[in-house]
């Protein structure tokens, strides 16, 4: 028989074990429904924020009709005029969602204080966000586990509770296990992996990212097969085994990633979003108490431009009220830092966690490529903050030079920009996840030769 | 003694010297109580955070100046919402809502600061409460102890040796499942005393915590009967335990997921902004209270005058824009009370389509209960969010009526009331909303246990005949 | 292939212990080409670790072990290359047919034999060909004995070593066994046939071998004329021995 032979041999018998198939079909079939599931979840965001930009263009005409004018104010047009951000799903969010379902993706601000605006909620039903999405990730991270399972538990043990193992042993030929591995390895993979590139060509997404989420899975899928090895070569039995590697399973899934995140949350808190809320409206409603002089010299702090040109008649302008929010958006500007180091420190220890928990640096290579955990979150508060700052902009010159605010003037208004994608490469994660896998990989090759040797010697016993 | 309490007690000694399955089964107990005690603490944390804010932001809205009434409406209030005292036992959707809201006149704002929002893709492992615990975790030990019980005295013919002495099927049946129902209550019961014990500090309802213990009993049963029937059905133990692995994966792990995303599909939520600008267009359909010749508040203005019997709007004892916002308030609250009973009515059109799978997967019935009994499930935050716009409602109008009463004897360009009257404004008090009161939401979940605990009594019979019959 | 004495086995002074237990103490045991050597004794007297030590799966602690003249230890591969084992109470792939399994095994073994060498093999031990493409997970004991000693068959070496090959089988299989055992005498293949089982051995071996005490304590030899051996005295002895043991 040649070479190509013996491995379709090896693939017959794999296959031919209902069991092996089913676990084999099943993960394709999984793995194609979350992709297709995820690819639904993307339309259905890319669909809002078509039908809630109709919707913006909508409302900006009906402002401008209702404030535009020979007489308009700029001050009223900036009041009523809502502007639309948008976060568009990036090309690799169909594999992983992350907190795309609960991050708001649409938001609209206006030139009042932004800390009152940037962190308000998009509808989205708690019940539905609380088992957590069903995406690629999710069935890479808990279910695959457990097809490998299926398939590698009783390698040794199964030919030993049949009376097979001494007679393969007797054979002269070699590669006996590394052909077995490797093929079951190749066929998980295949079965997880296809789905993935189909739904990567649909999307049009880069062919890098999928490569590196390819990369991910086969070294979580290798660590598991390691850990198939190891167990499956130190223990008797394949009850024993598959039981062993059951738990390992649940610990390193289920119990250690809860007792961490229990742990974050507590050695980090993160009540410096509403103290920042707080703050910013004390400091925007003491703003009506105190002299106006003092709050346009806390203004021309930043903006000395303006100076000179603060006076007017009368109780109220505009100019005053814009700068006060101004102000307070810049007084709790220390709190915003602290809150988004919070936020970043949560990220931080995650990953961190990630350099020893395999599933949890899976998730978090896949989602800092696909950009879609907190940091491609912060990273669009970044883009509306500087649209933001780009608004206030825009309107200062109508306000502080009482000028008029024309339909003209509308068309101009700044409009948000797509941000650009800050999905990026987690090294790090990375290679942890390929020395932890290497290390598994290594203890499992060795502990299935010694033990090879070893059930020689005495495995009628 | 029956044959069918000493073959429970056969089991028992089967299981005690089985020593993976005694560490598993004190892991989990450790487990429970880990989770116990981090999540109480959690919750007492929280409490306390939310008490602290609520009484610093009501201390900073006395201390005010005095100020013209509409300044303070949108000055307006936070309220934190409470967190219900069995929270610890059951997060529910309570990291996934936010918690904290700002009322201000005509306006709906969202509660915001969710702690889901600010945490890491680690939340979605899922919260380490005793609920997790006891639906993830304890199916899966109480499958491993049960999976080989009815199959391993098949597969060793031991079975037949034991009918053949003369012992029925059915007491064969009856004593496994005696023995694992017993086990699966023993597996809760460290959960169990946590609950009573709280409950006898006084800190939760008496009747919560019996239906919430009475709800987890049904679920641990079904898993034990679910491991004994399969363990008869199945034959080999091997073959038994992958089904049980199976079904629980498929049972707890994947359909939770994946039927959240079909009903997603199904129907979509309007987001916040389309129902803002609708909200906008019918506000300015109703009328616009700046433009003079507006018909529905000409007549407004009408009625007004015709009940104080006056001829203009500058004889009035009263404030007439303090009228105007006042019904202006009005008309806004209804719309906004429309579209966020629409919202509601939609979110929970998707979260009924889940739970009709409850039959398949009872996980989605114990989980109701469960949040439902400790106050964190979706009703108890569409609670809260009633409550605070009833609240915001209230004391809107309350300012607005005393800008209306008071302004006319206040001269001046800036005209301000006394920040005495701030203290006047009632405070938020959240009402702890009974989980009982709707009694009908508890009533299809606990019908969803109850109905597979009797599908596995049918089947154990099934099961106990075929025992019988292979005997002869 | 052999080395100068002939002997296809060749066992000298062979020790071997597990732990504390001293199973083998100097054994010595040759089997030539075309010779039937049956050894047997009683449990635990260390038939399964002579087997090992010929498989090259443990290392002697004193002795040599030679097959064909090959050391196993030091050259697994071309010792293992001139054996074909059949272990006791095996049971091959069941969702293989018995054609399938036999092919998979030669692959495994790397030897190249065509479709006829399978067949042939399937039918001299008397497997009836309608069960050759069936899974043999319907099969009985004996199929799947006779499946397995194909299997060694078809590997076409010129050392056999059977672990209890008789073990399931009915008399009517165990006369059938003989016959093939005959066979593979005329083709010069030494076996060494480890077993309970007397009667066979009677029936078959050219040698047999008593194992007790570490060593082979008493051997004897096929008469020329009338009866092979004289199964009382022999059935005598290995009662003894296994009581001793």
């Amino acid at each position: 028989m040649s070479a190509s032979s013996i491995w379709s041999a090896e693939l017959r018998l794999l296959l031919r074990s209902g069991r092996n198939l089913l676990a084999l079909i099943l993960l394709f079939v999984l793995s194609s429904a979350a992709v297709l599931a995820g690819i639904a979840e993307i339309e259905n965001q890319r669909e809002t924020i078509a039908r809630v930009e109709a919707e913006q263009v909508r409302d900006l005409a009906a402002v401008a009709d209702a404030n535009a004018g020979p007489e308009g104010d700029p001050g009223y047009a900036a009041y009523y005029a809502f502007m639309l951000t948008q976060d568009p799903p990036p090309p690799l969010a169909f594999a992983a969602i992350g907190q795309r379902d609960l991050q708001p993706y649409v938001l609209r601000v206006r030139a009042l204080g932004l800390q009152a605006q940037l962190y308000d909620s998009e509808t989205y039903n708690p019940e539905l966000a609380l088992p957590g999405v069903f995406d690629w990730a999710f069935v890479l991270i808990y279910l695959l586990p457990l097809v490998v399972i299926a398939l590698g538990h009783d390698l040794v043990t199964g030919e030993r509770e049949t009376g097979r193992l001494r007679l393969l042993l007797s054979l002269p030929g070699s590669g006996l296990w590394r052909r077995r591995i490797g093929l079951r390895y190749g066929a998980v993979l295949a079965a997880l992996g296809l789905p993935l590139i189909v739904g990567g060509i649909v999307m049009a997404a880069p062919a890098t990212g999928i490569a590196v989420m390819l990369l991910t899975a086969a070294l979580y899928c290798a660590f598991w097969f390691g850990l198939a090895m190891l167990i499956g070569a130190s223990l008797r039995t394949s009850a024993t085994a598959a039981a062993a590697m059951m738990g390992c399973w649940i610990v390193l899934t289920l119990i250690l990633p809860t007792l961490a995140n229990a742990a974050i949350a507590r050695s980090v808190p993160v009540a410096k979003g509403i103290d920042l809320t707080l703050a910013q409206r004390e400091i925007v409603h003491r703003g009506w108490d105190v002299p106006k002089e003092q709050t346009f010299e806390r203004f021309f702090v930043n903006h000395s431009e303006w100076r000179g040109k603060e006076e007017f008649e009368g109780r109220f302008h505009w100019k005053w009220y814009y700068a006060m929010h101004q102000v307070g958006d810049e007084a709790v500007a220390a709190d915003v830092a602290e809150y988004r180091a919070s936020l970043s420190k949560r990220e931080d220890l995650t990953r961190k966690l990630g350099l020893i928990l395999p599933g949890v640096g899976t998730m978090t290579v896949l989602h800092r490529i696909a950009d879609t955990d907190i940091l491609g979150q912060l990273a669009y508060q970044d883009s509306i903050a500087a649209y933001h700052a780009g608004l206030r902009q825009f309107y200062y010159p109508y306000l502080f030079n009482d000028r008029m605010f024309t339909r003209g003037d509308f068309a101009q208004i700044p409009r948000y920009e797509t941000r650009s994608g800050t999905g990026s490469l987690e090294i790090a994660s990375l290679i942890a996840l390929i020395i932890l896998t290497m290390l598994v990989l290594v203890a499992g090759a060795l502990s299935l030769s010694r033990q090879a040797s070893q059930s020689r010697a005495k495995s009628q016993k | 003694m029956s044959a069918a309490t000493l073959i429970a007690r056969e089991e028992w000694r089967v299981l005690a010297r089985n020593r993976a399955g005694l560490i598993a089964s004190a892991l989990l107990v450790l487990l429970i109580l880990v989770a116990s005690f981090t999540s109480l603490e959690r919750r007492s944390a929280i409490e306390a955070d939310r008490e602290r804010y609520q009484t610093s932001t009501d201390e900073t809205f006395d201390a005010q100046p005095d100020r013209h009434p509409h300044r303070m409406v949108h000055y307006g209030q936070f309220v934190f919402r409470p967190i219900a005292p069995l929270a610890f036992f059951d997060a529910g959707v309570d990291s996934f809502t936010g918690n904290t809201i700002f009322l201000e006149g005509h306006r709906q704002n969202s509660a915001n600061f969710a702690e889901a929002r600010q945490s890491s893709l680690l939340l979605r492992f899922g919260q380490l409460t005793p609920a997790f615990v006891l639906q993830t975790l304890a199916p899966l030990l109480i499958i491993f102890l049960a999976f080989a019980s009815v199959a391993r005295e098949n597969e060793r013919a031991t079975l037949k040796l034991m009918l053949s002495q003369g012992v029925s099927g059915r007491s064969v049946m009856a004593g496994k499942l005696l023995g694992h129902g017993a086990i699966a209550l023993g597996v809760g019961l460290p959960a169990f005393a946590v609950l009573i014990a709280f409950a006898a500090t006084g800190a939760a309802e008496w009747a919560s915590v019996a239906l919430m213990i009475l709800g987890y009993a049904a679920w641990l049963l079904l898993w034990a009967a679910l491991g004994v029937v399969v363990s008869a059905l199945a034959g080999r133990p091997r073959d038994a335990l992958a089904i049980l692995i199976g079904l629980w994966m498929v049972i707890v792990i994947l359909l939770p997921r994946a039927l959240p995303e079909a009903a997603s599909a199904q129907s979509q939520l309007a987001t916040k902004i389309e129902t803002e600008i609708a909200l906008h267009r019918d506000l300015l359909e109703i009328g616009d209270s700046h433009d003079p010749d507006d018909p529905y508040f000409n007549d407004f203005r009408d009625q007004v005058l015709a009940r104080y019997g006056v001829e203009t709007v500058e004889e009035l004892p009263v404030q007439y824009a303090g009228l105007v916002s006042i019904e202006g308030e009005r008309l806004t609250t209804q719309i906004y009370a429309d579209a966020a009973d629409r919202q509601i009515a939609s979110e929970s059109e998707q979260n009924a389509f889940v739970h009709a799978f409850s039959i398949v997967s009872p996980l989605i019935a114990i989980r109701q209960v469960s949040m439902a009994l400790a106050g964190s499930d979706p009703a108890a935050h569409y609670d809260f969010l009633d409550q605070a716009e009833n609240f915001r409602y209230d004391f809107v109008q309350r300012l607005n009526r005393m800008q209306a009463e008071l302004l006319p004897g206040i001269e001046g360009e800036d005209p301000r009331i006394s920040a005495a009257y701030w203290q006047q404004i009632p405070r938020f008090a959240y009402d702890t909303r009974d989980p009982l009161a709707r009694p009908q939401s508890l009533l299809w979940p606990f019908a969803v246990l109850l109905g597979w605990l009797a599908v596995l009594a049918g089947l154990a019979f099934i099961a106990a005949r075929r025992i019988g019959k292979s005997a002869r | 292939m052999l080395d100068d004495t002939g002997a296809a086995i060749a066992i000298e002074g062979l020790h071997h212990s597990y732990g504390s237990n001293a199973v083998l103490r100097g054994l010595d045991l040759t089997v030539r080409r075309g010779e039937i050597y049956a050894l047997l004794g009683g449990n635990g007297a260390g038939k399964s670790t002579t087997l090992s030590a010929l498989l090259g799966f443990l290392a002697p602690e004193a002795g040599t072990v030679r097959v064909c003249g090959i050391d196993p230890v030091s050259d697994p591969r071309a010792a293992r290359a001139a054996m074909a084992y059949v272990p006791e109470n095996v049971s091959l792939y069941e969702h293989l047919s018995a054609r399938e399994n036999i092919g998979y095994f030669l692959a495994l073994a790397e030897a190249k034999r065509g479709e006829d060498a399978i067949e042939n093999s399937l039918s001299a031990v008397g497997l009836a060909p309608e069960a050759w493409d069936k899974r043999m997970s319907g099969f009985s004991k004996g199929m799947r004995q006779k499946v397995a000693i194909a299997l060694a068959l078809a590997r076409d070496v010129p050392v056999l070593l059977l672990d209890e090959p008789t073990s399931g089988l009915d008399p009517r299989a165990v006369l059938e066994f003989n016959r093939l055992l005959d066979a593979a005498r005329e083709r010069e293949v030494a076996v060494l046939m480890v077993t309970h089982d007397i009667v066979s051995a009677v029936d078959i071996a050219d040698r047999i071998g008593f194992l007790g005490q570490g060593r082979i304590e008493e051997e004897r030899e096929a008469s020329a004329t009338g009866p092979r051996f004289d199964l009382n005295a022999l059935h005598d002895r290995y009662a003894y021995a296994g009581a001793a043991a």
